[in-house]
C-alpha cells in the first residue's frame, strides 16, 4: 500500500440541495439558502434569518432507523452517509462491517434535545424528560446512529471541535486509513439549527441581519445554518481496483491551536498560518501550488480581516494570485458541518475544475484584498484545493485535496 | 515509520485523590467515593448517591489566576493538566516550545453550562444570556481553555465516545505521536458531576436505583453510580522523551476503537465489538493474550455492559481468564465518564509498579459464567503489561495496551 487516500463518494444535505449534484449546481449558480427562520420563533432576536434545510424529509433517506427515534443532526448525517455510499457505488454487502469506520465532526451534537430538556425543566415538568434525552442528545450518538443504520462495526469516533470539526473528522479518517485501522471510512460533519447557537451568536453581536457578505467592506456578520456532509474515503489501491470514481486525493492536513482566546482568533493569524504551513509541508507542496482556497469566510468583520493576514503570511506576494471563496456566503455557517461540506466542495472543485463564488459581494475591503471570486463561479484548472476552517477554542485546521493522478 | 509512545507524566483530580499513589492506596483499602448527593435537588430523579470530587479547591492547583471564565469541567481538566505537566517536568514554556497538543475525552464537556446558557435566554430573555457561558457551551470548551491556560499550541482535539471517550482520547493521542503528527501531547479526559447528566442517566435507566448496587460483575448489580473527575497522561515520542531526560512511567503499545452496530441491543454483538478491539490492540502491541498481566476493566455495575465485557475477555483469554488479575476501579470511584479511561490506565500502571492490584470492593458472588479472576480482596501481581478496556452502553468499544 502506498498510503494514498482518495475521496470516492460525496453526500451532502444543505439548504441549497440534498445530494451533491443539486447542491453543486446551485453553488455554482450562486444560490442563497438564507431565509427567515422557521424552526423556532425568531421575533425575540435582533435578526431573523438563518440557513435552514427547509422541507427535509428524513424518511426519504433513512432505511432502518425510525426518523423520530433520532435527532435532526443524526437524520442529516444518516442521509448524507447513504448518499455518499450510494454515490461511491460501494457494495456494503461485500465489505467487512468491522473494517468500515465512521468519523463525525459536530459543534453541538443534538442541541434540540437539551432545548426540549430545558423547556420541560423550566415548565416544572421534568417527568416529560425520558430515556430519549441521554439516548439521543450526547454528540457521539450521531456517529453511532450512522453506524447502526449502515451496520458498521469499525472505528467510530466523534470529534466535536466546534466550527472546524468537519476537517478534523476528514483528517482523522485519513490517518485511520493510512494506519490500516479501516478499509473504508465515512467522514464528515453534521449540525442542526438550534436556538442555543442562534442565541449565542446573537449575544456576540456576530449575526448579520439579512445576508452573508464575506470579504465585502460592509459585511455585517455571519448567519447560522445547518446541514451535513459525509465523504467516502478509501485507500487509492482499493478504489482503483473496484473502478471507483475518484473525486480527489486527500494530500495532507494541518491542525494547530492558538492557545490565545476562546472565541477570538489570534491577531496575527499565528495558528492559522501554522496549520496551512504544516499541511503544505506534509504534501511536499509550496504555496504556489495551491489553485484554490476554500475560506473559513464566516462574514464577520474580524474573520476575513484576520484570515487575510494569515493567508498573506503563508502566500506572501502570491496571495492575490490564488482564488479564495466562501460558500458560507450561500449556506451561512453550518457549524461543525461546514468544513465537511467544504471538503466536498474542494473535492468537486478539483474534479470539475470549477470554483464556486463568494456571493453578495459589492464593495472591496482594502483589508481583505484577496481574489474572493466575487459573485460568479469560475472555470479554472484546480490541481490543489486548500480547505481552511477555524473554531472556538482557538482551533485551526487545513485539509489539502488534490486532483487525482495515479 | 511508527514511533514508540511513552508516558512521561500523569495528572488526576479524582474522587479518591489527586496523585496516582493516593488513588491506588484508596483503591487498595477499598475506600469508596460514593456518597449522598449534596448541592442540588435530585427530587424526582430517584437517585440518592453519586461520586463527585468532593472538596475540589482550584487554587491548590491553579494559584490565584482568574478562574471566572472556566466552568467546572474546564477547572477539573486544567488542574489535571497542571499536575500531569508537573509530573513530566514540564511547564508552560516547555509545553509551548514543544508545540504540545491535547486529546481530551468527554461525553458532555459541560452539559450544565450549555443548559444554563439556554435557560437564562428562555427565562430572562435572549439579552441576558451570558456571552462567557456561550464560549464554554461548545463541546471543545474545556480543551480550548486548557490550551490557553497551559500554552498548548499543537493539535487540540476533543473526542466523544460516550463512556469510552477517555480511552478513545488516549488511543487517538497514541496515534498522533506514533504517526509523527505530534511530539508531545496530553491525553485523557474529564467530566463534571451535574444535575443534567444525572437526570439523563437516571431517565435512561442506567443508574443503580432505587437500591444502589453498583458492584462490577456482581450478580446483584443493578446499574452504575455517576462519578466525576479529570485525568491526563503526557505522551511523548520515546526518543524525544529520552533526549530531554524524562522518566518513562510506561509505554502505550497498541490500541483499537470499534463499534457494536446493534448499539447494545444485541448482547453478542456488543461483546464481539470489544473482543475485536482487544484482539486488534494486542496484535498491534505484538503481544499474545498470555503476555497480559493485568486487566483494568470498564465494569461499572451496568447489567448488560459488564456482561458484554466479561464475555469479550473470556473469548480472548479463553482458558486462562482465571489467571488474569482483574481490577475494576469504578466499584469505588463510580463511573467518572470521560475521565474513566485515563483513570483506569493510571491505576493499572501504578498497580503494576507496586506489584499489587486493588480488589473490587463489595464484590460478593460474581455472575455465573463470567469466570474472571475478580475478587473483593487485593492481590499481588507481577509482570509488565496491562490491558485497559472500555465499553459504552450504546455501542462504543475501545481497548488499549500499556506496559510499564
Amino acid at each position: 500500500m502506498t498510503g494514498r487516500v482518495v475521496v470516492t463518494g460525496l453526500g451532502t444535505v444543505t439548504s441549497i440541495g440534498v445530494g451533491w449534484p443539486e447542491f453543486w449546481a446551485n453553488l455554482l449558480a450562486g444560490k442563497s439558502g438564507i431565509g427567515r427562520i422557521e424552526s423556532f420563533d425568531p421575533s425575540k432576536y435582533p435578526c431573523h434569518n438563518g440557513g435552514e434545510v427547509k422541507g427535509f424529509d428524513a424518511a426519504a433517506y433513512m432505511r432502518r432507523l425510525r426518523p423520530d427515534s433520532v435527532g435532526r443532526a443524526s437524520q442529516f448525517a444518516v442521509a448524507a452517509a447513504w448518499l455518499a455510499v450510494d454515490d461511491a457505488g460501494l457494495d456494503m454487502a461485500a465489505l467487512e462491517p468491522h473494517r468500515v469506520g465512521v468519523a463525525v465532526g459536530t459543534t453541538s451534537g443534538e442541541p434540540n434535545l437539551i432545548e426540549k430538556f430545558n423547556d420541560s425543566f423550566v415548565a416544572g415538568r421534568m417527568d416529560d424528560v425520558g430515556a430519549e434525552f441521554l439516548g439521543q442528545y450526547p454528540c457521539h450518538v450521531i456517529a453511532g446512529h450512522v453506524a447502526e443504520e449502515l451496520r458498521l462495526g469499525g472505528v467510530n469516533i466523534t470529534i466535536p471541535c466546534a466550527c472546524a470539526a468537519g476537517n478534523y473528522a476528514v483528517s482523522h479518517a485519513f490517518d485511520a486509513l493510512r494506519a490500516g485501522r479501516a478499509d473504508v471510512m465515512l467522514a464528515g460533519g453534521s449540525d442542526a439549527f438550534s436556538r442555543i447557537t442562534y442565541t449565542g451568536f446573537s449575544r456576540l453581536g456576530a449575526v448579520a441581519p439579512e445576508k452573508v457578505q464575506p470579504f465585502d467592506k460592509n459585511r455585517k456578520g455571519m448567519i447560522p445554518g445547518e446541514g451535513a456532509a459525509m465523504l467516502v474515503l478509501e485507500p487509492m489501491e482499493r478504489a482503483m481496483k473496484r473502478g471507483a470514481t475518484i473525486y480527489a486525493e486527500v494530500a495532507s492536513y494541518g491542525i494547530s491551536c492558538d492557545a490565545h482566546h476562546m472565541t477570538a482568533a489570534h491577531p496575527e493569524g499565528d495558528g492559522a498560518a501554522r496549520a496551512m504551513t504544516m499541511a503544505l509541508r506534509e504534501a511536499g507542496l509550496g504555496p504556489g501550488d495551491v489553485s484554490y482556497i476554500s475560506a473559513h469566510g464566516t462574514g464577520t468583520p474580524t474573520n476575513e480581516r484576520l484570515e487575510t493576514i494569515a493567508v498573506k503570511r503563508v502566500f506572501g506576494d502570491g496571495s492575490n494570485a490564488v482564488p479564495i471563496s466562501s460558500v458560507k456566503s450561500m449556506l451561512g455557517h453550518t457549524m461543525g458541518a461546514a468544513s465537511a461540506i467544504e471538503s466536498a466542495v474542494c473535492s468537486l472543485a478539483v474534479y470539475k475544475d470549477r470554483i464556486p463564488p463568494t456571493i453578495n459581494f459589492q464593495e472591496p475591503d482594502p483589508e481583505c484584498d484577496l481574489d474572493c471570486v466575487p459573485n460568479f463561479s469560475r472555470e479554472a484548472r484546480v490541481i490543489v484545493a486548500m480547505n481552511n476552517a477555524y473554531a472556538f477554542g482557538g482551533n485551526n485546521s487545513t485539509v489539502l485535496l488534490k486532483k487525482f493522478a495515479a | 515509520m511508527n514511533r514508540r509512545v511513552v508516558i512521561t507524566g500523569a495528572g488526576l483530580v479524582s474522587a479518591l485523590g489527586d496523585r496516582p499513589a493516593s488513588l491506588v492506596d484508596a483503591l487498595l483499602e477499598g475506600r469508596s467515593a460514593i456518597r449522598p448527593i449534596e448541592g442540588f435537588d435530585t427530587a424526582g430523579l430517584g437517585v440518592r448517591v453519586g461520586a463527585p470530587v468532593a472538596g475540589f479547591v482550584e487554587k491548590t492547583y491553579l494559584g490565584i489566576k482568574n478562574l471566572r471564565p472556566l466552568d467546572r469541567t474546564a477547572r477539573l481538566v486544567v488542574a489535571a493538566a497542571k499536575l500531569a505537566a508537573d509530573d513530566a517536568g514540564l511547564n508552560i514554556q516547555s509545553l509551548r516550545a514543544n508545540e504540545a497538543g491535547l486529546a481530551l475525552g468527554t461525553m458532555f464537556c459541560s452539559v450544565r453550562t450549555i443548559a444554563e446558557f439556554d435557560r437564562r435566554a428562555i427565562t430572562a430573555g435572549v439579552e441576558y444570556a451570558s456571552v462567557m457561558d456561550f464560549a464554554n457551551s461548545v463541546i471543545n470548551a474545556a480543551a480550548g481553555q486548557t490550551a490557553i491556560w497551559h500554552g498548548l499550541t499543537g493539535l487540540n482535539a476533543t473526542i466523544c465516545g460516550g463512556l469510552t471517550s477517555g480511552l478513545q482520547a488516549l488511543a487517538f493521542g497514541f496515534d498522533m505521536i506514533r504517526l509523527g503528527r505530534s511530539k508531545m501531547l496530553l491525553a485523557g479526559g474529564g467530566e463534571e458531576f451535574c444535575y443534567e447528566a444525572l437526570a439523563g442517566f437516571s431517565r435512561a435507566g442506567w443508574l443503580a436505583m432505587p437500591e444502589e448496587f453498583a458492584i462490577p460483575y456482581d450478580r446483584r448489580r443493578n446499574g452504575l453510580i455517576l462519578g466525576e473527575g479529570a485525568a491526563l497522561l503526557v505522551l511523548e515520542e520515546a526518543d524525544a522523551a529520552a533526549a530531554r531526560g524524562a522518566t518513562a512511567l510506561g509505554e502505550i503499545k497498541g490500541q483499537a476503537i470499534g463499534f457494536d452496530p446493534s448499539r447494545g441491543k444485541d448482547p453478542a454483538s456488543a461483546a464481539n465489538a470489544l473482543e475485536r478491539c482487544i484482539r486488534e490492540a494486542l496484535g498491534e502491541a505484538g503481544l499474545e493474550p498470555a503476555a497480559v498481566d493485568l486487566l483494568s476493566a470498564s465494569a461499572n455495575g451496568s447489567v448488560a455492559a459488564d456482561r458484554a465485557e466479561a464475555a469479550a475477555v473470556k473469548a480472548v483469554f479463553n482458558g486462562r481468564t482465571s489467571s488474569l488479575p482483574v481490577m475494576a476501579i469504578k466499584a469505588m470511584l463510580g463511573e467518572p465518564v470521560g475521565a474513566g479511561g485515563a483513570l483506569q490506565t493510571i491505576a493499572a500502571l501504578e498497580a503494576l509498579r507496586a506489584g499489587v492490584a486493588p480488589g473490587i470492593a463489595g464484590l460478593g458472588e460474581m455472575e455465573e459464567g463470567f469466570g474472571l479472576a475478580a475478587a473483593a480482596a487485593r492481590r499481588e501481581i507481577s509482570g509488565a503489561n496491562a490491558l485497559i478496556t472500555s465499553i459504552g452502553l450504546d455501542g462504543n468499544a475501545c481497548a488499549v495496551v500499556v506496559g510499564k
